[in-house]
């Protein structure tokens, strides 16, 4: 039966809102969005507020419970940059590419812009001002009955504001539940310390302290929440021109950004990670003996108890909770804790039951109405629950989601879930700094928070605004609380370090396992992982983040299972076929695909993928929207959430294209040796010790004969802009090329453009692997346009469509372009991009107005069939120099800074004036590990590659890359 | 018949010429005879039969350039790293065609080589038609085909000249330079054969046209005395572009820095290479249609011979540029361009290359066989094995190099779209369709050329030659 709009009919709707029409009054509970001064119309001019120039405002997004201090570029009151908050402490201007990324969100068509309900299998468009009313009838009748039967199911969150209004929705609706939910959660870190120290705490991972950092499954540089710190952390322990160097080795069963920048790196088995753990305790407690593990338990305790107090030990969020207990008394014992890392209370509350009750209760029909604040559960709860049958027996279910996704759909009532761009809010780092959320826009097509749909359930009358500054900052001045929104987080405001005392608890059960020496189908494990760059799947309508290549796999448009080329030879896999993944009695058809560094046994399939209902671009069963990649989720049982033993694999032998950005065909035997050959000379790198010897010393291979240029060098007017790129600090973490997406109007072009090798990224980010498959080296280079002096393009243009400015810019211009392909042809670094295509047409139609908003007005929008290709930010240069003009000074070093360098959590990116020799370019230009890439063409680069500098074991230094 | 004819006057007098021109010993026999091509009622059945095929495909070469254009390039399987894929290739494999019409026409006038005057007309024309086919592409795989006139130099509002630095601006004048003198070679060359017509011509509508083109030729001594001085300047003038067009097109390669394009061998290996296919496909359009018309006695199996010599030259040339290309990149040290090299013929195009030597190298050696040299049908195959391989040559070169330039991470491959399939048969179907109403509405044998290499032309010195036969 459906609640109170018996038929959907106009007609009955009015006599209902007759009905109703005395509660009208509290249906305004979500009040404005702005300062009131800021939606008069124009007549005289807001202070401060210039039409044509950008405003930044500092703003945050929370992803579960964890926020990310932004400061987003407004143009025009239209946010359309995202960039990371310069001042907050963790995140100091770096943002994740996700976070990036986010900005598309809230122009998407597929965000949702309006109620929805469904009744009968039939889905009728609603208005908030139909349903608050009843809505709210409907709550003070719950109210009256204490809430029994009423559940909410929330992502978790940080929120103070939200914190608050549950307490007072507990107080009033005693017998209502709360539950949290989320597929990707830290559960097993917080297990982990309860077991360990009887009580939730944090760790606070301290990179800079460290010597030695050894990673459990745990990818600190990519996966963490806070690995925007940790990563710029690296990129200062990793200089090396400092004593001693930080030296990372990793046990992890596939490749990771912190495995792939690890010194020393061990694949693992997912489920041997914890007998490795053990090993290493008794290692530490100078047992002996062996264990399987080799030379690498050896050095790596050795190492450890070397570095007491320097060194770290880090758990992965997949590693069962005895794993973080034992890393915990691991860091104890050697003496780390207060040094290398420190603990800081777990902020956030316990939630009130897990979702598995909560389908029980929901199958045994004692829920009457449930509330899905956010989430996506009936894609992405365990698939033995079956959420998507229990929630037919729910009365009355309301999705508050951002999209019409899976769960919307089944659920009564779809209503629009705000941006977090146009939401007022608060959350918390992962240092628990409290971090605001203020709109930079009037929501689009009123959609709400799940703060403010709370406070509707609670009666509160409060606006958003309010909620939160009563929350977050309850006795600030006008002042001070301006100040807050104006840095976008409490100063001052990060968690204390506790100290807690060890607690025993007893030796996990699982007795170290031998190394089987026969891969045996059957007994495969497979491990669940969320994707880089689509976490959950949260991100899967988002065309940035699908069509960014996976830092490892450099797939875009999909998943594909991973597996090792051992394994994969030995069940007859091949890589870009479909495969049947069997585990549980459950089975799902994916792609498999072989990657170098993945553990033997164990196959790897990100989360994220396969949505039915996320949109145009995710997937959309509804109308025929083919879906993308394939979904993980529903061999993920509840009990089994990280990782699951006895998966038996069936290759097909079908083929299935995977979109990936580097050609994976390089299977020839010719291709392969030039293509290791070539990597060391474009990719430079040194061991420590060798360059400790001689900084200076030539790369071996980079002799050559004195260069004779054809055309006279013509000297550059004024400033000579350059770029450096630190290969020690790149970690290939993807933040730049989203950056640069964003920044410079970059467009999408799609899983099938991809295949054909027509993307379109001005930055991308070359990887590649050395030595042998079990135990490869990744190097990761990114590539801009490399503004040579002779450009070869230039030289090959028949329309002089690309010329060189009087800075040494290799100038594109798209106007006078013909499109012959000749310049792109003639680059040695195929930087240049075409567009075959009209790549914008979505956005040329009637109708997407909102979709226009998205793009920075300094960027032309290419028209198809002119050439494209990266600019060094040719309009924050001009912007920079306008700035400067207009105050009557020169131009400082370091003001005008690139998308992709902004954004870079490690700097690895740098630009500036090379004919100024005090300029950081300069400088790095002129350090001995500074190289062009291909000089030897004559072309005059003005990018520089610094050397990477890597810190392996002296004794496993020759099984090194 | 007629090779075992020829070989039989040899053997009786082996010391005389063997005769330019069988059984047709009288001018009125060879007017007869070329004009009697055009003036039957009807053409043969498998003429209709080719203009049916080869005009459908015209239309579907039509309807490609129209989807083209209408959508992008990107409908062409084109990507990054092979910015240039069919389009080029194409373009270069019918500009090489393009090459054995002047050199017939001009080099071998120049040199005397009387033979040449029962193929010159066909093969010119065939050049004009692969020329229509070359230029077609540049035009079309451009990414913004409205705007491609900007690769001329001409007086704008921009005040932008084209860039004079850049290999494919050359190329324009090139081309372009080629295609107006082989037309206006071609169509001087007509002039008196378009007054023969004309003169013959029974309805009005034909002699109205066919006056209209012959300029009121009337074959005084004065027309011919300038003719022939006209002829003569044109053949000198165009002597040098067969020469420079191909090197010019070869530059777009060889002036770039993509190794395997960058080699200075391209020059000479291109015009040979054209030479050799331009010739392979005279052999291949000739047999059919001196067999299809009846012209066996004007164009002999002597001059088929002849061609095969020259594509036995030309194939042994290119084979030697093949492997000194080899060795200069091993000898040059240069690794990328050794690896451009190995990865061509050992890479994931090896098959093209492999294709590309059979066809090039290898087929042309049969004709060293006088057997296979002068039997119609075996020459025919071993051409279109030629063309296909000099087709190959030409993908090779662009696509094997494109693929894998410098930095690994860029290494492609291309694969051809169903467009860029279509649009090759389309060019294909356009250059026969030309040819096929060539044959039917023009003298496919220049009638007033092989008079003048007639006995009879040399019984008489005191005439002029052919002047007094139309009519």
């Amino acid at each position: 039966m459906s609640p109170l709009i018996r038929e959907p009919s106009d007609v009955s709707r009015r006599r209902f809102l007759q009905v109703m029409g005395a509660s009208m009054a509290l249906a305004t509970a979500s009040g404005c969005h702005w300062d009131s001064e800021e939606i008069l119309p124009f007549q005289r001019r807001p202070e401060g507020r210039i039409p044509g120039t950008t405003r930044r405002f500092a703003t945050a997004l929370e992803c579960s419970g964890i926020a990310a201090s932004l400061l987003v570029t407004s143009y025009d009151g239209r946010p359309i940059k995202i960039e990371g908050n310069p001042l907050h402490p963790l995140d100091r201007g770096a943002a994740s590419a996700r976070s990036q990324a986010s900005v598309l969100d809230l122009y998407d068509p597929d965000h949702s812009r309006g109620l929805v309900q469904s009744f009968e299998g039939a889905h009728y468009p609603r208005t908030w001002k139909e349903f608050d009313p009843w809505f709210v009838g409907r709550m003070a009748s719950s109210r009256e009955k204490q809430g029994a039967g009423l559940r909410i199911l929330a992502e978790p969150s940080s929120s103070l504001a939200l914190a608050a209004l549950r307490a007072r929705f507990a107080e009033l609706y005693p017998k209502a539940r709360w539950i949290e939910y989320e597929p990707c959660s830290r559960r097993n870190e917080i297990e982990g310390a309860q077991l360990a120290f009887g009580q939730a705490l944090r760790v606070q991972p301290r990179l800079e302290a460290a010597n030695t950092l050894l990673c459990l499954d745990a990818d600190l540089l990519g996966e963490h929440p806070a690995a925007l710190a940790h990563a710029r952390a690296w990129a200062v322990r990793r200089e090396p021109n400092q004593p001693s160097l930080l030296r990372a080795w990793v046990v992890e069963s596939s490749l990771s950004l912190t495995g792939a920048a690890a010194d020393q790196r061990l694949a693992l088995r997912h489920e041997q990670v914890l007998p490795f753990v053990l090993a290493l305790e008794a290692r530490l407690r100078g047992e002996k003996g062996d264990d399987g593990f080799g030379r690498f338990l050896e050095l790596v305790a050795a190492e450890l108890l070397e570095q007491r107090g320097h060194a770290l030990v880090v758990a992965g969020p997949r590693q069962p909770a005895a794993v973080h207990a034992l890393v915990h008394r691991i860091n104890a014992t050697l003496g780390n804790v207060g040094k290398t890392l420190v603990y800081i209370e777990e902020p956030r509350p316990p939630a009130s039951g897990s979702i598995g009750e909560l389908v029980r209760e929901m199958e045994a029909g004692a829920v009457e109405t449930l509330v899905v604040l956010g989430g996506n559960p009936v894609y992405d709860a365990p698939c033995e629950l079956e959420f998507r049958r229990a929630l037919r027996k729910v009365a009355l279910s309301l999705h508050l989601s951002h999209y019409r996704d899976e769960t919307s759909r089944a659920c009564t009532w779809h209503l629009p879930r705000a941006h977090a761009l146009e939401s007022w809010g608060d959350a918390a780092s992962f240092d628990g700094t409290r971090c605001t959320l203020q709109p930079l826009i009037e929501p689009i097509f009123e959609r709400r928070t799940p703060l403010e749909l709370v406070a509707a359930l609670c009666g509160e009358k409060r606006n958003a605004r309010e909620l939160v500054r009563a929350a977050v900052a309850p006795s600030a001045s006008e002042a001070q609380w301006t100040r807050i929104l104006h840095d976008g987080f409490v100063e001052g405001s990060a968690s204390e370090p506790v100290t807690a005392a060890l607690v025993e608890f007893a030796r996990p059960a699982p007795a170290p396992r031998a190394f089987e020496k026969e891969l045996r189908n059957g007994e495969l494990e497979l491990v669940f992982a969320p994707d880089r760059r689509l976490y959950d799947g949260r991100s899967a309508n988002n065309s940035w983040l699908q069509e960014t290549p996976d830092s490892i796999t450099k797939m875009t448009w999909g998943n594909a299972a991973i597996f090792a080329a051992e394994t994969a030879a030995a069940l007859g896999v091949e890589d870009a076929t479909l495969v049947t993944l069997r585990v549980g009695g459950r089975e799902l058809e994916v792609a498999a695909t072989v990657l170098p560094g993945q553990a033997r046994g164990s196959v790897t399939l990100h989360l994220g993928y396969g949505r039915s209902a996320a949109g145009q671009v995710g997937g959309l069963a509804q109308e025929n929207v083919e879906t993308v990649g394939f979904d993980a989720y529903r061999l993920r049982e509840s009990g089994a959430p990280d990782s699951v033993s006895g998966l038996t694999v069936v290759p097909s032998g079908k083929r299935f294209e995977l979109a990936r950005t580097t050609d994976p065909a390089v299977t020839d035997s010719i291709g392969r040796k030039e293509m290791e050959g070539r990597v060391e000379e474009l990719l430079r790198e040194k061991k420590l010790s060798e360059y400790r010897e001689d900084p200076h010393a030539e790369h071996e291979s980079a002799h050559t004969p004195p260069l004779v240029s054809l055309w006279q060098k013509t000297d550059s007017e004024g400033a000579r802009w350059g770029m450096a790129i630190d290969l020690s600090s790149c970690i290939g973490c993807n933040a730049c090329s989203v950056a640069c997406q964003a920044e410079n109007n970059v467009p999408v072009v799609g899983r099938e453009q991809v295949i054909r090798g027509r993307e379109m990224h001005w930055i991308r980010i070359d990887r590649y692997f050395t030595g042998p498959e079990s135990a490869p080296h990744v190097r990761f280079q990114p590539l801009t346009c490399q503004q040579c002096e002779a450009a070869p393009c230039e030289e090959v243009c028949p329309v002089a469509a690309t010329m060189h400015s009087a800075e040494g810019l290799n100038d594109m211009v798209y106007n006078r372009c013909v499109g012959t392909r000749y310049c792109a042809n003639n680059c040695p670094f195929k930087v240049r991009r075409f567009n075959y295509f009209n790549y914008h047409k979505a956005i040329e139609a009637e109708g997407a107005e909102v979709q226009r908003m998205l793009y920075n007005p300094e960027v032309t929008i290419r028209h198809r069939g002119v050439m494209e290709k990266c600019t060094f930010c040719v309009q924050r240069i001009q912007a920079a120099k306008i700035h400067a003009k207009n105050e009557g000074r020169a131009l400082r070093d370091g003001e005008i800074v690139p998308a992709c360098a902004q954004t870079c959590p490690t700097q690895a990116i740098v630009f500036g004036d090379l004919s100024d020799p005090q300029s950081v370019v300069s400088r790095r230009h002129a350090d001995p590990r500074g190289y062009a890439l291909l000089a030897e063409l004559n072309i005059g680069p003005r990018n520089a590659y610094l050397a990477k500098i890597t810190n392996p074991h002296p004794a496993l230094e020759e099984h090194d890359g | 018949m007629t090779a075992s004819a020829t070989t039989q006057a040899h053997l009786e007098e082996p010391y005389a010429r063997p005769k330019l021109v069988e059984g047709a010993e009288d001018f009125g026999a060879v007017t007869q005879r070329v004009c009697g091509v055009l003036e039957r009622p009807k053409p043969p059945r498998a003429w209709y039969i080719g203009l049916a095929i080869s005009s459908s495909l015209t239309l579907l070469l039509f309807t490609m350039v129209v989807y083209l254009i209408a959508t992008g390039v990107g409908v062409w399987g084109n990507n990054s790293p092979a910015f240039w894929g069919w389009g080029i290739v194409n373009f270069v494999f019918w500009v090489g065609i393009a090459h054995a019409g002047t050199l017939i026409s001009a080099i071998l006038f120049l040199l005397r080589q009387k033979w040449r005057t029962s193929i010159n007309r066909a093969a010119e024309a065939m050049t004009l038609f692969a020329v229509c086919c070359a230029g077609l592409y540049p035009a079309i795989h451009v990414g913004r085909i409205w705007v491609a006139y900007w690769l001329f130099p001409f007086p704008n509002q921009m005040q932008m000249w084209p860039n004079f630095r850049s290999p494919l601006l050359w190329d324009v004048f090139a081309v372009s330079t080629y295609a107006t003198v082989s037309a206006l070679f071609w169509f001087m060359g007509l002039v008196p054969d378009l007054a023969t017509l004309r003169d013959r011509s029974t309805t009005r509508l034909k002699q109205v046209i066919y006056g209209f083109f012959a300029l009121g030729w009337r074959g005084s001594a004065r027309h011919w005395q300038r003719f022939e001085r006209a002829y003569l300047l044109l053949a000198a003038l165009a002597t040098p572009l067969v020469l420079s067009v191909h090197s010019v097109v070869s530059f777009d390669f060889a002036v770039s820095q993509v190794s395997g394009w960058h080699t200075t061998i391209f020059p000479p290996y291109f015009v040979a290479g054209a030479i050799f296919s331009g010739f392979a496909m005279v052999v291949t359009v000739m047999v059919p249609a001196r067999e299809l018309f009846g012209l066996k006695e004007l164009v002999t199996i002597r001059h088929l011979e002849n061609m095969n010599k020259v594509i036995l030259a030309t194939g042994s040339m290119v084979g030697l540029a093949y492997s000194t290309e080899f060795f200069i990149a091993w000898y040059g040290g240069n690794p990328y361009e050794r690896f451009a090299f190995m990865n061509r013929a050992f890479g994931p195009y090896a098959w093209a290359y492999w294709i590309m030597i059979f066809c090039n190298v290898v087929a042309p050696q049969f004709f060293w066989s006088k057997k296979i040299r002068t039997s119609p049908w075996l020459m025919v195959g071993v051409a279109i094995l030629v063309n296909v391989g000099m087709w190959f040559e030409r993908f090779v070169i662009i696509v094997t190099s494109l693929a894998r330039t410098y930095l690994p991470s860029n290494w492609g491959y291309f694969k051809p779209t169903w467009v860029d399939i279509c649009t090759f048969a389309g060019t294909i179907g356009l250059f026969f369709t030309l040819f096929l109403l060539f044959c039917r509405f023009l003298p496919m044998v220049a009638i007033a050329e092989v008079k003048g290499v007639l006995p009879a032309a040399h019984a008489h010195p005191e005439h002029p030659k052919g002047g007094h036969d139309h009519g």
